[in-house]
């Protein structure tokens, strides 16, 4: 477990030098995770202790927010006086994107599958 | 000769310690966990949302102040770096499975995230909100680890991005198969894409007890959603922000 976290450490400061002084518009934490992709991609697998630990972060990742959330206190008054607002904003949103999101793939998907048939078909004439 | 130390002085020195906090955001992240396990995993019973309620019922309750709640609580808010570093490992995962589908699911993460974010502002905006819950719309859409890091490049509000993220965790988790019915979309991994980039964390723990696929592309959908935004967003705003009018 300890290989695990200290990989993704250095991974992290690796990401958060290079967002220091190369790129600062992105967060280093996301070069970091760019650089361990492609550690992984050249690598072509995961060690079990990064994969130990990457997963128990993926599954309590709700825990560390909670300690930003818990601001939520500081701007109380301003949602209660927004609550139309936020509420249906965030609801409208929430579907679109999952709509969206589902129909650009479902429309590539059957393109695909109608060439695949064809290029299938074109060989099944070859055969014949 | 044997002085009693009065209850206020131990409490006086508790409070001050960081282990205090930490105490409470993780005693009510395991209250919330073992609610949202016994209740079947339902979305309604969010862990997180839970934590949240009693954490800021207790520290209002205690009279402590947000600023020094979150100088013990800034330990767990250091790990979010690390966990977004984690979201590698299911990216690469996903990639692995996804063979030759990669140029379609980039298209349907941007596409998606782009609608997800104007819709987002457009409605706050044109119902009236205030400028902080507009500018805090345009991460919302994105894995709170990642949301946050935007958000303060953008120099908006990390705060309200993070809970608008968790409602919006729960909403898509609650909304989720709804829409994907009524849109006829069954093939798994899609469904597990579009809930990857609608419904976030709490959505991928959903996909994941539904079916392994589901997961394993919501799951890479989370992450590289986040990547792209946190590259596109900024550089979308600043050259596009006074032409938008938003």
């Amino acid at each position: 477990m300890i290989s695990g976290l200290v990989q993704l450490f250095l991974w992290q400061g690796l990401g958060e030098l290079l967002s220091k002084f190369f790129l600062p518009g992105i967060p280093g934490p996301v070069l970091g995770l760019l650089l361990l992709l492609t550690f992984l991609c050249l690598k072509g697998q995961v060690n079990s202790d990064l994969a130990m630990v990457a997963d128990s972060f993926r599954q309590h990742l709700g825990l560390l927010f909670v300690p930003a959330s818990v601001g939520v206190l500081l701007f109380l008054p301003e949602l209660q006086t927004h609550a139309l607002a936020v509420g249906t904003a965030l609801v409208v949103s929430v579907i679109l994107t999952i709509a969206v999101t589902a129909i650009v793939l479902k429309v590539f998907w059957y393109f695909s599958l109608k060439r695949h048939k064809h290029i299938t078909i074109n060989k099944g004439q070859r055969h014949e | 000769m044997n002085k009693r130390i009065p209850i206020s002085e131990i409490w006086v020195y508790l409070s001050g310690d960081p282990l205090f906090a930490l105490i409470i955001t993780l005693a009510t992240y395991q209250i919330g966990y073992l609610l949202y396990v016994r209740a079947k995993r339902n979305p309604l019973v969010n862990p997180v949302a839970i934590s949240v309620v009693l954490t800021c019922l207790a520290i209002a309750l205690l009279d402590m102040p947000y600023e020094k709640y979150f100088e013990g609580a800034q330990f767990v808010h250091f790990l979010l770096g690390t966990a977004t570093v984690a979201l590698a490992v299911p990216i690469y995962n996903g990639f692995k499975r996804m063979q030759g589908k990669i140029f379609h699911i980039w298209v349907a993460l941007t596409v998606g995230s782009t609608v997800s974010i104007v819709s987002a502002v457009a409605i706050a905006k044109w119902m009236g909100a205030s400028d902080n819950i507009i500018g805090s719309m345009y991460a919302k859409s994105v894995t709170a680890p990642i949301a946050m890091g935007i958000a303060e490049r953008l120099n908006v509000s990390p705060t309200l991005t993070a809970v608008f993220t968790v409602i919006t965790g729960m909403l898509g988790t609650i909304l989720a198969p709804y829409i994907l019915n009524s849109v006829k979309v069954h093939q798994w991994w899609i469904r597990g894409t579009a809930i990857g980039v609608g419904a976030h964390g709490l959505g991928i723990t959903r996909a994941f007890s539904v079916n392994e696929e589901a997961g394993v592309y919501a799951s890479m959908a989370m992450g590289l959603n986040g990547v792209i935004s946190a590259i596109g967003l900024p550089i979308v705003l600043t050259y596009l922000r006074p032409h938008l009018g938003f």
